[in-house]
This record gives structure tokens, C-alpha cells and sequence, in this order.
């Protein structure tokens, strides 16, 4: 579990690729250098399909010299736990280190790819798989004044083809929460729980005028080949039968800002531990906005996420799966970041999540079954060139399974989970 | 009756192969010189020289680019063969015009500069601070003799339309032209250290000589304030 969550946290983020690519530094796609946050050019990029610039001479079309379509991604950090208990949760220290190989870019001029793989402990030893992956076609049409973007997409889970970082999977915090022990049975909306190759989906959409977004795409969980890793959500694997996912949004650029409101969500249809079993129902509902300030020396990003789950169990889970036939989640994210000349930076996020108390889903607080958990993480980084960030994170949790002082049934309170953690991630 | 069905399979499967290319009118491809500049202009250029739903391109939204509807048509040849060969070597342009130049064609560049200099002009609508501009208005009818500047007007035009290879300056963001007075301000600096013989490859605008003394002479405010000035001209 512990391992899951530190996998889940080195999502996929800037590559070096793109910008041979493009021949193009950082900072023209992620905002002030942030990877992963995307510039309106950035998620122009993306949105046409990871086609525009040059590619690797496979043609005898293009004039520009090869590079190879491949890069690399280290991360490498400790974190520290605010308590040692040896006897218990959570452990005192702990390393971080992962890599990623990246791929894909503009394959044809229409067609174009995010391809990743991440290596790391993952608890259970080290292990080396797919990652964020998607394939994209897109084309756009451009006359007297109108502007058509429309593309599709095969990606590896939902939320890859996100645009605005605004769902789990490209969070703004480079190394999310580091916190594998306890603190990782932070109770998340079914949505944040899809990883990388759990699921397989296409999806279509339109960027109407870079102002009107649309997006509709549908996941399932194969049946046959080779044996890839199950969603887990839980206790145990989760296999989804076909589940429509999709994402609205009004984007603005107003001078050097940008503004983004939109909505997104997913309603899986879950198979609890194998295929045999009946369907439990998970309904995510987002409301989310952005607001970006792009002109140097001076970079703003900030988030807002507000999610609703309403989840409902089948007759014969109830008491196995869940307590309850029908419970509900709130996830509200808000985060800030700045950064000065694209080197010097910080950004603050806060997390908040309630809803129904359910014993067997979270049972970390054995009298009450609360899932309410609230984090505060400030970070500050560093990038002295562009392809090395420096940084330091401290989270803080101020309620931990509806506890605010020591948890029921617990020994520990939730400021004995604070974490600090330092982290080098280069990028080449 | 087969062989309409096999003239149908195969115009659908024509028409399905023909859907999923869309040929050189559409390409983002910048290595490929088949790629007209009209076409780049819109596929590429746009995204950060162009405005959404507008019928005109070359004017930007974002300060960070430089509006390039109406500019002289030397100027942009020039400016653009300098980020092909990296000479002019200004952040914004390493960061992002190195890239999107490494391949134009001679023949690419003329189009493009054809393309943005007959693209009509507009009145830029970000607000500038009015007693900023006025100040500025005054260094760019009369100079700034003291520290030897001469009226911009003289080389830029009574109205900043540039001539040839000067540039048009009016309408243009106050932030990008603050930066470029910077560059060549620092370019000064540097001719200074080197006795006036400065090699081109320490020098962030080699070919903005002319302009090093000139943005030496203004102080920082001074330089904001023509800015300020020159965004409000029309």
C-alpha cells in the first residue's frame, strides 16, 4: 500500500524529448519551469496531438539533425517522519528514489505520444512499469477566425489527458505525499485511485476558439493478456467494466493571465476483488478552476478542486466491502505556487477531505470509521538550470481520520505523521 | 454487385486514410521546408502571436510576445534570420525562438514576413499608467539630450511605424519593449568592458548597435515610461 502510494506520486512531468523536439526551453510549456503545470502553449502542445515541431529523420523529410526520442528522469529524496515509534506507525526516515524513461513525441503530423515507465521500490521490491501513456490524433482547423481543435485519444488511465492539473494525476506537488505508511490510507475519491495501466480508454474532444472544452472518453479494465497490475481500491483488486469519464472547461487569457473554470468527473462501475462479483457504483462529480500568471520574471499558478463522490454498494458487498450501502466523499484542493525567474519558488497546498463514517472502508479510526483527514503541505524549490530542481516539502496534517488530537484505536495523533522530505529530480 | 461493393470498401477506405492525414496545409511540422510560412503562421505562430476568434493574426495576448501584425517586413526577415542562426540572443528568444527557427528556409522567413507585415494592426488593450506614457511621449518626440539620446521619432517615425529594417514600435506590449531596452542596455555594458569592440557573440542583439547607447541613456524609469508610450500609439 505503502509502496502504491509512492508510485502514485512520481507521476509523469516535463520531458526533455518535447523540448528537443521543439527546440524550446522549459518554461515555454510548464509555467515558469513548474513541471508539470502546463502554459497555455503547453496544453496547445498536448492538445495538438504532442505534433508540432520536428521528429526523428525517419523520412528524409525533415532537415534537422536527430535526437533520439527518448530521455530520463531521476528522482532522489529522504523524507522524515515527525515521531520514531518503532512499535508503530509511521517509521522515522525513509528514501525515495525512482526513474522514468520517457518516449513518444510527434510521430506523424497528426499523431503524437506520451509514453512513460517508472522504476522504483515499491515496497515489495523493485519493480519497473508503465506509466502515465497515451497516443493522441488531433488536427485543427483554422479559417476567418474560427479555430477547431479536435483530437482522440488511447491513454492508460483516466485523467492523463488532463490539460489544467487539476485532478490527482498531475497535482502541482512534483512529489506528492511521501507519507507511505499510515498516512497513505488517506481515504481518496475513486477517480485519484486509477494508476497507470489499470484500466485502458479512448476518449474524443474539442478545444473550441483555445475558450470551450470538451472532452468524453470511456475505461474498462482488460479481461485477457498478459497479467498487468489491478487496480486496487481498499483492500483489495478492482476490475471496471466500461465507465464513461469526461471533462468541460471555459479557458480565458486575459494579457499575462489565464483562466480556467470547468468540471470533470467519472462514474465507475467496479468489480470488487474479481470479475464474478456484483457492481459497486462510484459517481465523481469536480468543479474545478485555474488562474495563471505567465511573464517573467514573475509566475503565478493556483488551483481549485472540488469533488463530490457519492458511492454505492451492492447488497452482498455490504458488511465485505463497505459498512454501508451507500456512502458519499468531499475532496476539496487548493493550491498556490509562485516562482521568481523560473528558479526560485514555493507553493502551498491544502487538502480537506469528509464524509460518511464507515467502519470497514476506513479503519484506521476504529470507533468511528471517520475518513476526514486535512493536510497542509508548503514547499520551496529550487531550479538552478532547468533540468535539476531542488526542493523541500513539509506536510502537515491537522485531522487524521476525523481526529484532530490521538486517533481512536491509535496510538499516534496526526502531527506525529508531519513529514519533512528533500528531493533532487533531474531531467534529461 | 461485388464490384460495387469493392469500388465502395475501398473509396471508404481511402476516405478513412485521407481523414487521418491532413497534409502539408495544416502541418505543425517545423522541419519539414515543404511547410508554407502561411501555414506556419496559423498552425504554429498563432499560439502565441495570434489572438482567439480574431480574423487577424501577429496580434498576441500575453506581453511575453511581441505583437507582429504591421511590422516592417525587413525587420521580421532580419529578426527572424537572426534566431535561425542564433545570433540574437535575447531569454525569450534562446527559450523559445531558437527552437521554433532551427530549420525556417530563406523561403520560409520571406513568407512569414510577408504574412505578419500585411496583417492589420490594432490598438493594444492593455492599460498603461497615463502620466508613465506622457512621460514617455516627451523622450520620444525630444530625446533625452543630457545623456545624448536622440528622439526615438526620428529613426522610428512620428508614429513608431518603423522604416525597412527599424522597427514598428507602436501598439507594441510596454513590457517586451522594456526587456529589449534592457538587452541592449546590457549589450552597453558589455561594449564598455570591451572598449567598444565587443564580439557579436557577447552582445544579446548584435545588430541593435545603434539602440546600445541610446537604452545606456535612459534610466529604468525613463525606459518604462517610453514603453508605457509606445503600447498606447495606434
Amino acid at each position: 500500500m505503502g509502496g502504491l502510494a509512492l508510485a502514485g506520486s512520481m507521476n509523469a512531468n516535463a520531458i526533455p524529448i518535447y523540448a528537443r523536439q521543439t527546440g524550446q526551453a522549459c518554461v515555454t510549456c510548464h509555467l515558469g519551469g513548474m513541471y508539470p503545470q502546463l502554459t497555455s502553449y503547453g496544453r496547445l502542445f498536448k492538445l495538438t496531438g504532442y505534433t508540432m515541431g520536428t521528429r526523428p529523420n525517419l523520412t528524409d523529410l525533415e532537415v534537422q539533425k536527430d535526437a533520439p526520442p527518448i530521455s530520463v528522469w531521476l528522482q532522489a529524496g529522504r523524507g522524515f517522519t515527525n515521531k520514531n515509534n518503532a512499535a508503530s506507525q509511521p517509521g522515522d526516515t525513509q528514501n525515495i528514489q525512482a526513474i522514468s524513461l520517457f518516449s513518444g513525441g510527434k510521430i506523424t503530423d497528426n499523431i503524437g505520444g506520451f509514453l512513460q515507465w517508472t522504476g522504483g521500490n515499491t515496497g515489495g521490491g523493485y519493480n519497473f512499469t508503465v506509466d502515465n501513456s497515451e497516443i493522441r490524433y488531433a488536427d485543427r482547423n483554422l479559417n476567418n477566425g474560427n479555430d477547431l481543435i479536435y483530437g482522440v485519444y488511447v491513454n492508460n488511465h483516466p485523467t492523463v489527458s488532463d490539460v489544467w492539473n487539476n485532478t490527482a494525476n498531475w497535482n502541482v506537488i512534483l512529489m506528492g505525499f511521501y507519507n507511505a505508511n499510515a498516512a497513505a490510507q488517506t481515504p481518496q475519491p475513486f477517480l485519484d485511485q486509477y494508476g497507470p495501466g489499470q484500466s485502458e480508454g479512448i476518449g474524443a474532444y474539442l478545444y473550441k476558439d483555445t475558450t470551450w472544452y470538451a472532452e468524453a472518453g470511456v475505461y474498462k479494465s482488460f479481461t485477457h493478456g498478459i497479467a498487468t497490475t489491478d487496480l486496487t481500491a481498499g483492500s483489495g483488486s478492482v476490475f471496471i467494466d466500461p465507465s464513461p469519464y469526461y471533462r468541460l472547461a471555459y479557458s480565458k487569457d486575459i494579457g499575462a493571465h489565464s483562466f480556467e473554470v470547468g468540471m470533470h468527473g467519472m462514474i465507475s462501475y467496479a468489480h470488487n476483488g474479481s470479475w464474478g462479483t456484483t457492481v459497486n457504483t462510484y459517481r465523481d462529480t469536480a468543479l474545478d478552476a485555474q488562474y495563471q500568471y505567465n511573464l517573467d520574471p514573475h509566475y503565478i499558478g493556483a488551483h481549485a478542486r472540488f469533488l463530490h463522490e457519492s458511492s454505492s454498494f451492492a447488497g452482498d458487498q455490504v458488511g465485505t466491502t463497505a459498512a454501508n450501502g451507500s456512502n458519499y466523499l468531499n475532496e476539496a484542493w487548493l493550491d498556490v505556487s509562485y516562482v521568481y525567474q523560473a528558479k526560485y519558488g514555493g507553493t502551498l497546498t491544502y487538502r480537506n477531505i469528509t464524509g460518511s463514517n464507515d467502519l470497514t472502508l476506513n479503519a484506521l479510526n476504529t470507533t468511528t470509521g471517520s475518513p476526514n483527514w486535512q493536510a497542509w503541505i508548503p514547499e520551496i524549490f529550487w531550479t538552478p538550470w532547468q533540468n535539476l530542481r531542488l526542493g523541500f516539502q513539509y506536510t502537515v496534517y491537522t485531522q487524521m481520520a476525523g481526529a484532530t488530537s490521538v486517533i481512536p484505536g491509535q496510538t499516534l495523533k496526526p502531527s506525529d505523521f508531519n513529514t519533512s522530505a528533500f528531493y533532487v529530480s533531474f531531467i534529461y | 454487385m461485388k464490384h460495387i461493393a469493392k469500388v465502395l470498401t475501398l473509396s471508404a477506405i481511402s476516405l478513412a486514410l485521407g481523414a487521418c492525414s491532413t497534409g502539408l496545409d495544416k502541418s505543425r511540422n517545423l522541419g519539414n521546408p515543404a511547410v508554407s510560412g502561411n501555414t506556419l503562421a496559423q498552425q504554429v505562430c498563432s499560439i502565441c502571436h495570434g489572438e482567439v476568434g480574431s480574423n487577424v493574426n501577429g496580434n498576441s495576448v500575453n506581453p511575453t510576445f511581441p505583437n507582429l501584425a504591421g511590422q516592417q517586413k525587413d525587420y521580421l526577415v532580419a529578426e527572424m534570420t537572426e534566431f535561425h542562426e542564433h545570433t540574437r540572443k535575447d531569454p525569450a528568444a534562446q527559450d523559445m525562438m531558437w527552437g521554433i527557427a532551427r530549420n525556417f528556409t530563406p523561403k520560409q522567413i520571406e513568407e512569414l514576413a510577408t504574412y505578419y507585415s500585411k496583417q492589420p494592426t490594432r490598438a493594444n488593450p492593455n492599460p498603461v499608467n497615463p502620466a508613465l506614457a506622457a512621460e514617455g511621449a516627451k523622450i520620444f518626440n525630444e530625446g533625452n539630450l543630457d545623456k545624448g539620446v536622440p528622439a526615438c521619432m526620428g529613426c522610428h517615425g512620428s508614429n513608431a511605424e518603423g522604416n525597412g529594417p527599424i522597427p514598428r514600435l507602436a501598439g507594441q506590449h510596454q513590457d517586451y519593449l522594456y526587456k529589449q531596452l534592457m538587452a541592449f542596455n546590457s549589450d552597453e555594458m558589455v561594449e564598455e568592458k570591451e572598449n567598444n569592440n565587443a564580439k557579436d557573440d557577447d552582445l544579446e542583439r548584435p545588430h541593435g548597435v545603434a539602440m546600445e547607447g541610446i537604452a545606456h541613456g535612459l534610466d529604468d524609469h525613463q525606459k518604462h515610461a517610453v514603453a508605457a508610450y509606445l503600447q498606447t500609439l495606434k
